[in-house]
């Protein structure tokens, strides 16, 4: 089951693409100066979220005209195989914040290194290869309706929330929200990541999940309506990035970064191997791991950044990573775990027969 | 050498190259085994059916090769792929069950692997049965490792070739320094030092210097034995040639035919000639002995000067002969050994006699600087300067036929040498005579 | 004169017997050391010539001898041994003069005229100065201002005559007188001749042999 998310972006179709059947939007952003290259980017991020960015690129490559293609995770990773069998186009970059599928490409042969001043500077954790990338620090986090949850029921950790949902079942009952981890990776990543990290902790909450009706979604986007809606009280397993962004459009919303443990994702980009325009791809690479793309990054699009403090308005440790609460999902081999097709399955399948009842 | 350490160097790295891809192969084998046997474990039978919960922690082991990339594959029994790559084949024989863990390389989509294959027996209810763990990685790290190791193991014998050289190059020299000094001391011998050389020297140069020393013992006991022959020669000549000379002196010329008289001027002539050449012969190897047994000693060369005028300048001497010693007024001291310092003088003044002075013959002593010097002049023609050199060379003759200069000069510039002197022409011109001199340094302070 | 000659050799000591006989001398001869020795410790001479290598007694000892018991007789060494130490040693132990083998025999007749004239002149010091010549009468030396000048008997003799009265005229008659004695015959011109080489001598010197034509000769120191 795929669903495709469509956001109230302009569709710009140049011509009919029915091999890309399962893209979603795609928006390009002209070249500002006189258009002397051509970049395509294949995203599992909200356009959004990567719009400043590309932007702020542009005035650095002014000549280059920007494509955006728009996938959810699942999606952007079956056109990045297909691309890499040859049976589809590939983008010149891909991003994506299920870096487990990345991961996967670059192992399969899918990715093309690359190395420069730029690359050097990203930490160990978030470099594989040099073929994969994190460029992002997103913790994930907490959301709640400020409105609907009473102070002392907002969770601070994983083990409040599992409190929560065994002291107070009836009230939050089809009030909690998460990812559909079947229809999204980084949900799936999450979850899987969860349950190594902390599980303990883990089975509680699913147990806990499992007595409440759990509302999930496919998307960030998705949840977070929910609550603004005011269908769900409290997301979990929301990218800080997304959290914060809506909660700086709606005051009602809260984000908390748990004090026990806090996965810290970090979105992945990858060249791959049969780029168009890889030297492009790989300026783009450069642009969003330099200190330039970084505060771009930071103050419009993703947020939280590595050794900066939370962003006003985030509850959390304040130290993160120092403190030892931030958790990094290593960008490295041990994410193929939990790209294994059988692990995936039965973990999707215990989690769905939990959680959803199905 | 070099070549030497080259080749040493050579074989050495080429040892550091197998030994690190051993040892890189071997750390990174153990990764893949325990993944592989992490992963086996995983493997369970669960109503029946084979299931694999594939652990995170196998994958984390394998990352410790964060490069390298990882392929994997979990075959039922059946031969079914249960999870995994389901095209990597190993070439391992997946139908029979493997008692142990196999090892290998292979080539996998392009790229080359090492892979391992570990069974792992399973109990069905249709009995037991085998499943295939198969793990693969890429040797990105392995070569890496073996590299550095490589790299680092080159750099070693790189350093050890350097110290090894410049170790060498200082014990060679430090070891060839006795035989430096040994050199040295044998440059500085005199030519006349025959004695055993006396020079600590290391054990290894032991029996060099002792075959020098025996050589040398050999030599100067053959030149011990030469001279003592010569000595003893002339010493048989001796009597007899007075005797000779006795017998020649008796004869009454008067009495002789003027043809007698004659050939028996001949014969005095010729046996005059065979005594003082016998003489010469007598104080060569006197001398040279002397030099090679006598201590050196300051000699007043006034003295030595005068007793060698008297001995040389007969009472016979032609009266028409004007000749002349004159002494030097201050007191002149040299190192030397006064017999054979005189015979040499003696033989300069006797050289002059015979062969130089018309009507004088001028002996004087002085100093020149730092030395202290001996002059025969004489009024005869001299000896012309291309005749330098060679006069001074046993039994060259200078002049005539008949004008064997014999050892006389030989003598005068031997001893000369031997004080480390020497013997000096000067030319004869409009105003000056022809000279001979012999000049030896004076002892420091010139005076006594 | 008295000479003794102690020679094994037979021929030389034949030859030197004769020589000396020839002079008007009277030899003995003797041939072996340690009879020569005993002939020495009873019997006077005036020379002794000594061969070293002797039978009985050798040279040296004989010499070592006589000196020991005070004879102050000249002796005249003759050495055939390898090495002229012989000398020194000949020397040192009271030899007046040596001659090594083989030696010429008129050099052996003059040595010993030396010795046996410097026995009858006995051993007075006495120094006569004209000029810058110095004639030392005790050793039969003359130098010429720092030049020791060679001279021969009969020159020494003429110079010794001339600077005995410097400045005096001696006539040729007188010169030939004192030189030569009466039984000696010389020729008239021999006086003239020493006079020429005395005169060679001593060139370069303050001192001049002046001719007095018809008269005679006399020595001039100059600027006297």
């Amino acid at each position: 089951m795929i669903r495709r998310l469509v956001t109230g972006i302009t569709f710009s179709l140049v011509a009919a693409l029915p091999a890309l059947a399962i893209e979603g939007a795609r928006e390009v952003f002209p070249a500002p100066g006189p258009q002397a290259g051509r970049l395509v980017i294949h995203g599992a991020t909200d356009l959004e979220t990567m719009r400043p960015l590309i932007l702020d690129f542009q005035q650095v490559a002014t000549g280059v005209t920007v494509e955006f293609v728009d996938y959810v995770t699942n999606d952007l990773y079956r056109q990045a195989e297909k691309a890499c069998a040859g049976e589809a186009e590939s983008g010149d970059i891909l991003l994506s914040s299920a870096v487990d599928q990345l991961v996967r490409l670059a192992n399969d042969g899918c990715a093309q290194p690359h190395r420069s001043a730029e690359t050097l500077t990203v930490a160990d954790w978030a470099n594989w290869r040099d073929e994969v990338f994190g460029f992002t620090f997103e913790p994930v986090v907490f959301v709640y309706d400020k409105r609907a949850v009473p102070v002392e029921d907002v969770p601070k950790s994983h083990e409040d929330l599992a409190d929560l949902l065994r002291l107070k079942p009836t009230v939050y009952s089809g009030r909690i929200g998460t990812y559909d981890i079947e229809a999204s990776g980084v949900g799936y990543l999450l979850a899987f990541y969860d349950a190594r990290h902390a599980p303990t902790a883990y089975g509680r909450l699913i147990e806990g999940l499992s007595r409440i009706d759990t509302v999930t979604r496919c998307c960030n986007s998705e949840v977070l309506g929910e609550i603004a809606s005011g269908r769900v009280r409290l997301a979990y397993n929301v990218l800080g990035s997304y959290a914060y962004r809506a909660a700086s459009e709606n005051p009602d919303l809260g984000i908390v970064v748990p004090n026990d443990y806090a996965l810290v994702l970090s979105r992945g980009a990858m060249i791959p191997k049969d780029a168009e325009h890889p030297q492009i791809g790989k300026e783009f690479m450069n642009y969003l791991l330099s200190p330039r793309g970084r505060e771009v990054a930071r103050q419009k699009a993703f947020f939280f950044d590595d050794g900066k403090p939370l962003p006003p308005g985030v509850e959390g440790p304040e130290a993160l990573m120092e403190s030892g609460v931030g958790r990094p999902i290593r960008i490295g081999p041990a994410l193929l775990a939990a790209q294994d097709e059988s692990q995936r399955s039965s973990f999707i399948a215990n989690w769905k027969h939990l959680v959803s009842g199905e | 050498m070099a070549l030497l350490l080259g080749l040493g160097a050579a074989a050495l790295i080429t040892a550091a190259w197998f030994y690190a891809r051993t040892a890189a192969d071997e750390a990174y084998d153990r990764l893949l085994l325990g993944a592989a046997f992490q992963m086996s474990e995983n493997l369970t039978v669960q109503d029946g059916v084979i299931k694999f919960d594939l652990p995170a922690s196998a994958f984390e082991l394998l990352g410790l090769a964060d490069s390298d990339r990882i392929f994997y594959r979990v075959v039922t029994p059946d031969g079914k792929t249960l999870t995994g790559y389901n095209d990597l084949d190993t070439g391992v024989d997946l139908t029979a069950h493997q008692s142990q863990p196999v090892i290998g390389n292979s080539t996998y989509r392009g790229v080359d692997l090492r892979h391992v294959t570990v069974s792992r027996v399973l109990t069905q209810k249709s009995g037991v049965v085998w499943a295939h763990v198969i793990v693969a990685q890429t040797l990105e790290s392995r070569r890496a490792l073996a590299a550095e190791l490589t790299t680092r193991a080159t750099i070693l014998v790189a350093i050890m070739c350097l110290l090894a050289l410049a170790g060498s190059a200082i014990a060679v020299r430090y070891s060839l320094h006795p035989v430096d000094r040994l050199g040295r001391v044998l440059a500085r011998r005199e030519p006349q030092d025959l004695t055993p050389l006396d020079l600590d020297v290391p054990r290894e140069l032991t029996p060099f210097v002792d075959s020098i020393n025996r050589f040398i013992t050999r030599l100067s006991e053959r030149m011990t034995l030469m001279q003592r022959y010569i000595a003893d020669s002339a010493h048989q000549i001796r009597t007899p040639l007075t005797a000779l000379n006795a017998q020649v002196s008796l004869i009454d010329d008067e009495k002789l035919a003027p043809a007698d008289r004659r050939h028996m001027e001949r014969v005095r002539r010729r046996a005059s000639e065979l005594s003082r050449f016998t003489n010469q012969l007598l104080n060569h190897a006197m001398v040279i002995h002397r030099f090679d047994s006598v201590q050196l000693a300051p000699v007043k060369l006034n003295d030595v000067a005068r007793k060698a005028f008297r001995a040389a300048v007969p009472m016979t001497v032609d009266p028409d002969l004007v000749v002349s010693f004159e002494a030097s007024p201050e007191e002149l001291m040299v190192t030397g050994d006064e017999l054979s310092l005189r015979e040499a003088i003696v033989n300069i003044i006797d050289n002059a006699l015979r062969h130089g002075a018309k009507g004088r013959l001028d002996v004087k002593v002085g100093r020149d600087g730092d030395n202290g010097f001996v002059e025969v002049s004489d009024d005869g023609p001299g000896i012309p300067p291309e005749e330098w050199g060679n006069v001074v060379k046993r039994f060259y003759s200078s002049r005539s036929e008949d004008q064997v200069s014999g050892l006389g000069f030989a003598i005068a510039a031997e001893v000369a040498l031997a004080l480390n002197g020497r013997i000096g022409f000067r030319e004869k011109t409009e105003e000056r005579p022809f000279a001979i001199h012999i000049a030896l340094p004076l002892i420091e302070g010139g005076q006594a | 004169m008295r000479i003794f000659l102690v020679e094994d050799t037979h021929d030389v000591g034949e030859a030197i017997c004769r020589r000396f006989q020839q002079a008007g001398h009277t030899v003995d001869w003797e041939t072996d050391g340690q009879a020569a020795s005993d002939i020495l410790s009873f019997t006077e001479y005036d020379l002794v010539v000594l061969d070293v290598m002797l039978p009985g007694r050798d040279g040296f000892s004989i010499l070592k001898k006589m000196r020991q018991s005070g004879s102050g007789v000249p002796v005249l060494i003759l050495t055939a041994r390898s090495e002229i130490d012989d000398r020194v040693g000949a020397l040192d132990l009271g030899a007046d003069d040596y001659l090594v083998k083989p030696f010429d025999f008129r050099e052996l007749e003059a040595r010993a005229r030396v010795l046996l004239r410097r026995r009858a002149g006995g051993e007075a010091t006495n120094l006569i100065t004209c000029g810058d010549v110095v004639l030392d009468l005790s050793n039969r030396s003359v130098t010429v201002g720092r030049r020791e000048v060679q001279l021969k008997r009969r020159e020494m003799a003429l110079l010794e005559i001339l600077a005995s009265r410097p400045g005096k005229v001696f006539s040729k008659e007188e010169l030939l007188d004192r030189l030569f004695g009466f039984d000696e015959e010389v020729g008239e011109n021999a006086v003239e001749l020493y006079v020429g080489r005395l005169r060679k001598k001593l060139e370069g010197a303050t001192a001049r042999i002046v001719t007095q034509r018809g008269i005679g000769y006399q020595l001039v120191a100059d600027g006297a």
